[in-house]
C-alpha cells in the first residue's frame, strides 16, 4: 500500500509544479481540480484501508467533503468570479516559467534536507510522502508571491492549504475528524469572503492586480 | 450555565439578521453583550471557586480553566463596552448619511459573529478547534475591516485576510507536528486535547516539538501583529470603524497570544525549560519593541500611530512570556489586561475624533480639549499611560517586566527595552501632542461638545478602570492571574 501512497504524493508534488508553468486562470483553476481530485483519491485509499481495518468511517467521509469542496464547489466559485471580472490583462508573473520551475526545484530539495532531520518522521517512505507533500506547502507560498493577480493569490492560498491537509495524512494519518471538519468550514468560508472581495477590488481598482494596492503604506 | 457564552452571540446574530429598525438592532446587541457580561461574572465566580469549569456536553470541547477566564474576560468586558459605544458612533454616522440601517444590521451580525468565535477560540480544550475559531476570527472580522468599502478600506481588508490566514496556515502546520508529537503519547480519540498534552508533556517527542513551536509562534504571531508578520496590523487597525479596532486591538491580538501561551506551557513542561523558546519569543517581542519605535516617530496617521503601538505592546508581552519566571509571566498576563483596556479606551477615542473632525490627519486636529472635552481628556490620559506613566496601570506591569529582566542579570535587554519604551514615548509625545493645543481651524464648522454621549460614558468608565487598577490590585485579580501563572508554570522549577 505504500508504494501507492509514494506514487500519489509525486503525483501530487507533480500538480503544484503544473500549477507554477500555467499562464492563465482557467488554468490555475483545474490544475487545482486536479490536484484536489489526487488529494481525494489519498484520502479516498486510506479511508477504505480504514473501514476495512477497524470499521472507521471518519477518513472516508472527509474524502467526500474533499470531492464536493475542493473539487466540485470552490472552483465552480472562482470561476464565477473570474467570470464577473472584466478586465482580462493576461500576464501574471514576476519571473520567466523556468526560472519559476528552477525555484519550485530548490524548494523540494529544501524540504528534503529539512524534513529529513526531524527525527520522528525517519523510515524512507513516510519520509519522502511528507518531504514531497511539505514541498507542496512551500511552493503554495512561492505561487502567491510570485503572482501579480489577487485571483492568483487565492489559488495559492488553496494549494498551500492542500499541502498542509496531505502532510497531516502521511505523517499523523489525518488530523481528529471534528477538526478537519472545523477546517474545511473555515476554507470555503474564506473562499467565498475573498472571492467576494475579488470583486469589490475590482470594482474599485478596475484591476485585479494587487500592486496596485499601494495606498496605505508606513 | 457556561453554554450561554456560546448561545448568546449566536442568537444576537439571528436577531439581528430578523430586526429592521435601527432602536431594535442597538437595543439586542446591548442585551446580548450585557446577558454575556453577565455570565463572564458567574463563570469567573466558579474559576475561582473550583479552577476550572467544564461540562461534559460535546466531547468535553468547553473548557474554562484561570488562563482562558482572563482572556474572555477581557473579550467580554470590552465587547460590552463597544457594542455600548457603537449606539452612539453608528447613530452619528447614520446621521451623516454615511451608512445606511442595512449597514448597521450587517455591522451588528457581522461584530457578533466575531464575538462568538473569540470567545470559541478561548473556551475550547481542543488545539485544533482552537485553530479553527481563531481562523474564523479573522474571517469574520474581514468585512467588519472593510466596513467603509472604500479604495483603503479595500485594500487593508485584502491584506488583513491574505496576511492572517496564511499566517495562520502556518500555525496549522505546527499544530500537526504537536499532533505527530504527541502520537504515541494521547490517544486518537483524545489528540489535541490540550490539558492531556499539558499533563503528559515530559513524554512528547522533543524535536518535532519544538518545531512546532516555530511554526506555531510564526502563525498566530502574525495573529498576534509581532514584527516582522505585522504588516497587516497597521492597515487593518487604521481602516477598520474605530469601534471595531478597538476588538482587534484590545481583544483579537490577545486570543491570539494567548493561543501561543497555551501552546508555550507544553514546550516549555517538555523541555524542562524555557531557554529555546525564550529566545525565540524575546528576538520576536524585542523586534516588534524596535519596529514600533521606529514607526511612531513617523506617523502622520493618529489611528496609525495606534496601530503600531499595539505592536510594541504585544511585543512587550511576547518579551515578559519569553522569559518566563513567575514574576514575569505575572507581569506579562497583567500587562495584556492593562493593555486592552488602555488601547481600546484610545481607539475609541479616536472614533470620536475622526467623526469630529472628519480627518485621520494629525494636521488635521487642533484644540482637541475645547471641542472634545470628554473624548480629548481620554485621550491625552490615554496616551500618558499608554506610554507607560504613573499612576497608570501600563505603568504598574511595565515595571515589573523590567524588574524580571534585571532579576534574571539580563542588564543589556533591560536596557535597551527601557532605552525603546523612552523612546517611544517620546515619539508619541512630538507626534501626537499638538493636537491638544491651539484652536480649532477655523472656517470649518466643528462644534464644541460631545456628539456620541453614550461613547463619553464608556471613555470614562475606561478611565476609571485604568487609573483604578494602576493605583490598586484588587485581591480577586491578583489571585486569577496567580493562579494562570501557576497552570502556566505547571510544576516547573524555576
Amino acid at each position: 500500500m505504500e508504494h501507492y501512497f509514494d506514487v500519489l504524493s509525486v503525483l501530487i508534488l507533480l500538480s503544484s509544479f503544473v500549477l507554477v508553468s500555467n499562464k492563465r486562470i482557467h488554468a490555475y483553476i483545474k490544475t487545482f481540480r486536479l490536484q484536489s481530485a489526487l488529494i481525494a483519491l489519498t484520502a479516498g485509499v486510506m479511508g477504505f484501508e480504514d473501514v476495512v481495518n477497524d470499521g472507521n468511517y471518519d477518513v472516508l467521509v472527509v474524502c467526500a467533503i474533499i470531492i464536493a469542496l475542493k473539487v466540485i464547489l470552490i472552483p465552480r466559485l472562482l470561476h464565477r468570479t473570474y467570470g464577473n471580472i472584466e478586465y482580462r490583462v493576461e500576464k501574471d508573473f514576476f519571473f520567466n516559467i523556468p526560472i519559476l520551475v528552477i525555484i519550485c526545484c530548490g524548494l523540494v530539495v529544501f524540504s528534503y534536507f529539512s524534513v529529513s532531520n526531524i527525527g520522528a518522521l525517519s523510515g524512507l517512505h513516510i519520509n519522502l510522502q511528507v518531504v514531497n507533500s511539505f514541498s507542496v506547502v512551500l511552493i503554495g507560498f512561492f505561487f502567491m508571491i510570485s503572482r501579480k493577480k489577487a485571483l492568483g493569490q487565492i489559488i495559492g492560498y488553496l494549494v498551500i492549504e492542500n499541502g498542509i491537509f496531505v502532510t497531516a495524512m502521511f505523517s499523523t494519518q489525518g488530523m481528529p475528524f471534528i477538526v478537519d471538519v472545523g477546517i474545511f468550514i473555515d476554507l470555503i468560508t474564506a473562499v467565498l469572503i475573498m472571492g467576494i472581495m475579488v470583486i469589490r477590488i475590482n470594482d474599485q481598482f478596475e484591476s485585479i492586480d494587487v500592486n496596485k494596492l499601494k495606498n496605505l503604506k508606513g | 450555565m457556561g453554554l450561554i457564552l456560546w448561545i448568546t452571540p449566536g442568537i444576537a446574530v439571528l436577531l439581528s439578521r430578523i430586526v429592521n429598525n435601527t432602536k431594535g438592532l442597538h437595543a439586542i446587541s446591548v442585551c446580548a453583550s450585557f446577558v454575556l457580561l453577565l455570565t463572564a461574572g458567574f463563570a469567573t465566580n466558579r474559576v475561582i471557586l473550583y479552577d476550572t469549569l467544564a461540562y461534559k456536553l460535546f466531547g468535553e470541547a468547553f473548557f474554562i480553566d484561570a488562563l482562558s477566564i482572563i482572556v474572555l474576560d477581557i473579550i467580554i468586558l470590552i465587547g460590552f463596552l463597544v457594542a455600548v459605544y457603537s449606539v452612539g458612533y453608528l447613530n452619528e454616522e447614520c446621521r451623516h448619511e454615511k451608512i445606511s440601517q442595512k449597514k448597521i444590521k450587517f455591522y451588528y451580525s457581522m461584530m457578533y459573529v466575531f464575538m462568538l468565535s473569540m470567545i470559541f477560540a478561548v473556551t475550547v480544550k481542543n488545539i485544533g478547534i482552537m485553530w479553527v475559531a481563531i481562523e474564523a476570527t479573522t474571517l469574520a472580522s474581514a468585512f467588519l475591516v472593510g466596513f467603509s468599502n472604500d479604495k483603503r478600506a479595500l485594500e487593508a481588508a485584502w491584506k488583513y485576510v491574505i496576511i492572517c490566514s496564511v499566517g495562520i496556515a502556518t500555525a496549522l502546520v505546527g499544530i500537526i507536528f504537536l499532533h505527530l508529537a504527541s502520537i504515541d503519547v494521547v490517544s486518537s480519540s483524545n489528540a489535541l486535547q490540550w490539558d492531556l498534552l499539558f499533563d503528559r508533556a515530559e513524554n512528547l517527542n522533543s524535536p518535532v516539538l519544538r518545531l512546532s513551536f516555530i511554526f506555531i509562534l510564526i502563525g498566530f504571531g502574525t495573529k498576534a501583529g509581532l514584527a516582522p508578520m505585522h504588516t497587516w496590523l497597521p492597515d487593518a487597525h487604521s481602516q477598520a470603524p474605530s469601534p471595531i479596532s478597538a476588538l482587534l486591538s484590545g481583544v483579537l491580538l490577545n486570543s491570539a497570544m494567548y493561543a501561543v501561551l497555551r501552546i508555550l506551557a507544553i514546550v516549555n513542561r517538555n523541555l524542562g525549560d524555557s531557554s529555546f523558546t525564550g529566545r525565540l519569543m524575546i528576538a520576536f517581542g524585542l523586534l516588534s519593541i524596535c519596529a514600533a519605535a521606529v514607526f511612531i516617530l513617523t506617523q502622520r496617521d493618529y489611528k496609525r500611530l495606534l496601530a503600531y503601538s499595539s505592536i510594541e505592546h504585544m511585543g512587550i508581552i511576547a518579551l515578559a512570556f519569553g522569559l518566563f519566571t513567575p514574576l514575569s509571566i505575572f507581569a506579562g498576563l497583567f500587562h495584556m489586561i492593562n493593555h486592552s483596556f488602555t488601547k481600546s479606551m484610545l481607539f475609541l477615542a479616536s472614533g470620536n475624533l475622526l467623526q469630529k473632525y472628519g480627518t485621520r490627519e494629525i494636521s488635521g486636529i487642533r484644540g482637541l480639549l475645547k471641542t472634545l472635552p470628554v473624548s480629548g481628556t481620554a485621550f491625552l490620559l490615554g496616551l500618558f499611560a499608554i506610554s507607560g506613566t504613573p499612576p497608570f496601570s501600563i505603568f504598574a506591569s511595565e515595571v515589573n517586566v523590567f524588574l524580571s529582566l534585571f532579576y534574571e542579570k539580563h542588564y543589556v535587554l533591560g536596557g535597551v527595552f527601557i532605552l525603546l519604551l523612552a523612546f517611544i514615548f517620546g515619539g508619541i509625545a512630538v507626534t501626537l501632542f499638538r493636537i491638544f493645543y491651539g484652536e480649532p481651524a477655523r472656517g470649518a464648522a466643528i462644534g464644541c461638545g460631545e456628539i456620541n454621549r453614550p461613547g463619553a460614558a464608556v471613555l470614562a468608565a475606561l478611565l476609571v478602570i485604568i487609573l483604578a487598577t494602576g493605583l490598586w490590585m484588587p485581591d480577586l485579580l491578583k489571585g486569577l492571574i496567580t493562579s494562570a501563572q501557576m497552570i502556566m508554570i505547571g510544576g516547573l522549577s524555576i
